[in-house]
């Protein structure tokens, strides 16, 4: 099965890094968590509800919404924050990409194996980092990542609302194949986060495309 | 096709469908008003509630917006209208004009449905993915930045709810269309979108509902205005001033005139003018200000507050004239620079002719005070001065450009 994935590029200066990957991904998250089942038998359960907050950030013109969970959004931070981290070092050349993937467990026919995981949805955030002058451009570049971000979460809501495959609804027992239960207050899908920052010298060479051609192939 | 399968949805099925839209459509409605209260929305998670709420959405119910979208609904079901229902949100100033700025659209089409999906769950999860959806965008709109700046001295957010087809000319040239999502169900797809205005200019000749009671107003008519009165009595004085100052101290074409007796006497280029403006006069013998008889009189009984200044000016011009030379000319021209522009120097509550103002002579002699015998034959200090100020400079030439470049290595880690 080949997983879903949409890219997302983006312009921007260094502290928006943080802001901009984190509204993208828990616009998403948020659509991808629901409240936390509470089963009464192996196949019957009832949901409970998810609470949302708006966020409005501070080097970029937007308020988003996400799930008003500390512990999720704790996650994202730290896992957004790596990279940015890593990003905005020396080392880096500014270009780098995160990438918040969905997948589910599917039990390994050998009992001593890890259950193998299976992406059907990757979303991917494509950095440039960009040095501004003076606070004219900056403004400029506070609104316009604004309003790039603003075209892509309502892209989001768009591939959120096709009918496309989502996993069943699992049986008690298969819960954790399908979703993360470790949060207290909501019940995401099962994710995790990958991320590539590229090396001043390495550029993107055959070579390298190639490797990440072969692993790739062999994830999925 | 479409009728084999709508036979086949239960009663029930279909019940639960028209529950469903009922509520996504209160719900929807509940989002949209209350992200454009002005406000941040966060409500809390759930995780241990008794009863589960709709759409495992924890969105607050604003009782009013509830009744409010009831009474629209009226208990009809949305299923059954052929009409969308509309949720308009407009901004109102503070006085009184409206402007439209979007409006939010839930619609079915019956034409387009999809048999496959039977399953009522099925359809629930996906109205609250839509709902999430509709969260989502409600905080990217342009209305919503509004929303939070506003206020009830500049302007408040409306809402108002309506079942007809959306009013999308009240949005003004370049209004935009996002579509939130839709919903294939057996009955047909359900549509939830909206229509923004892209141009916030307000005008209230375009906005306003009622043309013929703005028609009706002159508050709007710009030649009307008290602003607009106002600069049309005052027409003649300001162009009368741009012309006195343009020709000014400066301009080359009086500068030959005004040099000889009147050249200390600050600002009587500008009275020379209005003289000569008022005496269509402009270019004939302006050099023959301060003797002609002509300018006597019109400074006698035209503008009064000159006469005295005239005198004064005489006398001190006299001195200088006689004495001074050329440095008396760089003082004129100092005084007369651009730094003042006084026209009328007319005192208020000032008698109008007669007596000596004295403020004004006082200003005079303050600024045209005689020079002292001492000084008169010594060099000018001016250009002893400069030119040993040139020499240090250039000869701390080094010093400056090791600041300079220290500065720039400061700030360039700054800005990384």
């Amino acid at each position: 099965m080949n997983a879903r994935s949409q890219v997302f590029e983006l312009t921007l200066e260094g502290r928006q890094a943080d802001e901009a990957v984190t509204s993208l991904f828990h616009t998403v998250l948020f659509h991808r968590c629901l409240g936390k089942f509470l089963y009464t038998n192996e196949s019957s359960y009832s949901v409970s509800t998810v609470g949302f907050t708006d966020v409005d950030c501070d080097f970029i013109d937007l308020t988003y919404v996400c799930c008003s969970s500390n512990s999720l959004a704790r996650t994202v931070k730290q896992e957004v924050s790596n990279f940015s981290e890593q990003l905005r070092s020396n080392e880096s050349s500014g270009m780098g990409q995160i990438s918040l993937e969905f997948f589910q467990k599917k039990p390994s026919r050998y009992l001593f194996l890890q259950p193998e995981c299976i992406p059907w949805e990757v979303w991917t955030v494509r950095l440039q980092l960009i040095t501004l002058d003076n606070e004219l451009e900056r403004q400029e570049c506070r609104e316009k990542v604004g309003n790039h971000l603003t075209e892509k979460i309502v892209y989001i809501t768009e591939v959120m609302n096709r009918q496309d495959y989502l996993p069943k609804m699992p049986s008690r027992s298969e819960v954790d194949l399908v979703f993360d239960t470790s949060f207290v207050d909501v019940q995401p899908y099962l994710f995790k986060f990958n991320y590539s920052i590229t090396g001043p010298s390495s550029g993107t060479s055959v070579g390298s495309t190639m490797r990440k051609f072969i692993k790739e192939s062999f994830n999925l | 096709m479409k009728r084999d399968f709508k036979m086949r949805l239960t009663k029930n099925d279909k019940k639960d469908l028209d529950k469903f839209t009922k509520f996504l459509a209160l719900k929807a409605t509940e989002v949209i008003v209350q992200s454009r209260l002005g406000e941040k929305v966060s409500t809390p998670c759930k995780p241990h509630a008794n009863g589960p709420d709709w759409f495992n959405l924890n969105i607050n119910d604003l009782p009013e917006v509830v009744i409010e979208a009831k009474k629209v609904l009226n208990s009809e079901l949305l299923l059954t209208r052929k009409f969308p229902f509309c949720i308009e949100i407009s901004l109102r100033t503070a006085e009184g004009d409206n402007m439209v700025l979007e409006t939010w659209c839930a619609r079915l089409l019956p034409e387009q449905c999809d048999p496959s999906t039977t399953n009522s769950q099925t359809i629930y999860n996906r109205m609250g993915i839509l709902l999430k959806s509709l969260v989502s965008v409600t905080r990217v709109t342009p209305a919503y930045k509004l929303s939070r700046r506003q206020g009830p001295d500049s302007y408040v957010m409306c809402y108002r709810m309506y079942m007809d087809e959306p009013l999308h000319h009240c949005l003004g040239e370049g209004s935009k269309q996002i579509r939130v999502g839709q919903i294939c169900t057996p009955i047909g797809t359900l549509q939830l979108s909206c229509a923004y205005r892209t141009k916030m200019t307000i005008s209230p000749t375009q906005t306003s509902r009622d043309n013929s009671i703005m028609l009706k107003s002159d508050h709007f008519n710009t030649n009307l205005s008290p602003k607009n009165r106002r600069y049309s009595q005052s027409d003649d004085r300001t162009s009368s001033l741009s012309e006195t100052m343009k020709i000014g101290a400066f301009a080359d074409r009086k500068k030959k005139h005004f040099e000889e007796p009147q050249l200390d006497l600050p600002f009587c280029t500008f009275f020379a003018d209005r003289i000569s403006l008022n005496d269509h006069q402009v270019d004939s013998e302006p050099q023959s200000l301060a003797t002609s008889p002509e300018n006597d009189r019109l400074s006698g009984n035209g503008v009064p507050e000159e006469s005295p200044l005239r005198g004064e000016g005489e006398k001190n011009g006299n001195d200088v004239a006689v004495e001074g030379g050329k440095q008396q000319e760089e003082v004129s021209m100092a005084s007369t620079g651009d730094d003042f522009i006084m026209v009328d120097l007319k005192t208020p509550f000032a008698k109008p002719s007669g007596e000596k103002m004295e403020l004004t002579k006082f200003f005079r002699e303050w600024q045209q005070a005689p020079l002292l015998e001492t000084f008169k034959d010594l060099p000018p200090v001016e250009v002893t001065d400069l030119q040993k100020q040139l020499e240090t400079y250039e000869s701390d030439m080094q010093e400056f450009d090791s600041i300079v470049s220290s500065f720039c290595q400061q700030s360039s880690p700054n800005n990384n």
